[in-house]
């Protein structure tokens, strides 16, 4: 079926300076500043927020879910997981 | 200066915020695009908070409850501007209508920054801080649409020529204005709308948008006549219609407690 509404960003948000902004949806848009102004009336209004990244859905590369030996283990390899340490969350 | 002359300023400016939300709300389930049925949603609400901030602040002044206003006024006795009570139309008027309000509401909003009554003064900061994105997004919408394609272009320019003087209706003086204005509260209905029409037209026309007006340098010609009659409660059946509807529930058990 075709979309017959406008193209699609997807919204990151920051709750705190410092913190990583997050993917939290996807909205419509006809350009990038109606895009973070239709993310802000969605996911702002009720979660605190500082900051919004948009970013074309058709510009993000992704990986293939129909290639499971992209990130495949097949040998031990947990010398490599970090597991020897805590890492603290940044403030 | 006389209360009730604020006082009926005040119910003016509110009138117009609480059906003009009513009618943003109508788009509620219906807008021809999601985030847009959401942005008027929001849209919808903010324009009744703000309704509900000055009906407050003209009942300290001695006013009636702001329930009383809203929900049990009969509609001959609302002065909100003809403009607002219009049927919401297509989007095309929809979007219009808004970023003509929302031009006018900044500049009136403006203006009180300077108003001798501080209460007012501090509202009117409060209610521009959000008003300044209703604009953003309603000034984006003519922007885009007014050039986008031949329908969209049609559409927007047959919005204009409906809502134009309707709109100016928002400028009809309230009775006791004139003295408001002598005691430094209120500004000249005349200068606000001058200062409007130098928001709005040159934002039109860059839209690719014609209104009935001409500005020459710091006087204008208008073209159209203005849709008054609101402000002196000469009011059309459209009214009736949605305060009849948004008064349905309320009036099914007067004074209940949700």
């Amino acid at each position: 079926m075709s979309d017959t509404q406008w193209e699609t960003y997807e919204v990151f948000h920051q709750s705190r300076r410092g913190k990583p902004h997050e993917h939290v949806g996807s909205v419509h848009a006809p350009d990038p500043q109606m895009a973070l102004q239709m993310a802000r009336d969605q996911f702002a209004r009720r979660l605190e927020c500082v900051s919004l990244w948009v970013v074309r859905s058709k510009d993000i590369t992704q990986t293939d879910y129909q290639d499971p030996n992209f990130f495949a283990r097949s040998f031990d390899k947990s010398y490599r997981d970090p597991k020897a340490f805590d890492a603290p969350e940044k403030e | 200066m006389s209360n009730d002359s604020l006082i009926s300023y005040l119910t003016a400016l509110a009138d117009d915020e609480f059906i003009l939300g009513h009618r943003d709300s109508e788009w509620t389930g219906y807008a021809p695009i999601l985030e847009e049925d959401i942005a008027f949603s929001n849209i919808a609400q903010d324009e009744i908070g703000h309704a509900l901030a000055l009906y407050e602040l003209a009942q300290s002044l001695g006013g009636k409850h702001p329930d009383a206003m809203g929900f049990e006024r009969p509609w001959k006795e609302f002065a909100c501007s003809r403009f607002v009570t219009y049927p919401k139309g297509d989007f095309a008027y929809t979007v219009v209508r808004q970023y003509l309000y929302d031009a006018a509401e900044q500049v009136r909003m403006k203006a009180h920054a300077a108003s001798a009554f501080v209460p007012l003064r501090n509202l009117s900061e409060k209610i521009l801080a959000e008003e300044a994105y209703h604009l953003m997004h309603s000034k984006g919408l003519v922007e885009r649409l007014g050039n986008a394609t031949e329908e969209s272009h049609r559409r927007m320019q047959a919005a204009v020529d409906t809502a134009f003087p309707q709109a100016l209706g928002l400028f009809e003086p309230v009775q006791g204005t004139e003295k408001l204005v002598e005691a430094g509260v209120a500004r000249p209905e005349s200068e606000l709308m001058h200062a409007w029409l130098e928001a709005v037209v040159p934002t039109l026309e860059s839209s690719g948008l014609q209104s009935p007006v001409r500005i020459k340098g710091s006087t204008y010609e208008l073209s159209c006549k203005p849709g008054y009659g609101g402000r002196v409660g000469n009011h059309t059946e459209h009214l009736e219609q949605i305060v009849a509807d948004l008064q349905h529930v309320y009036k099914m058990a007067p004074g209940g407690n949700w």
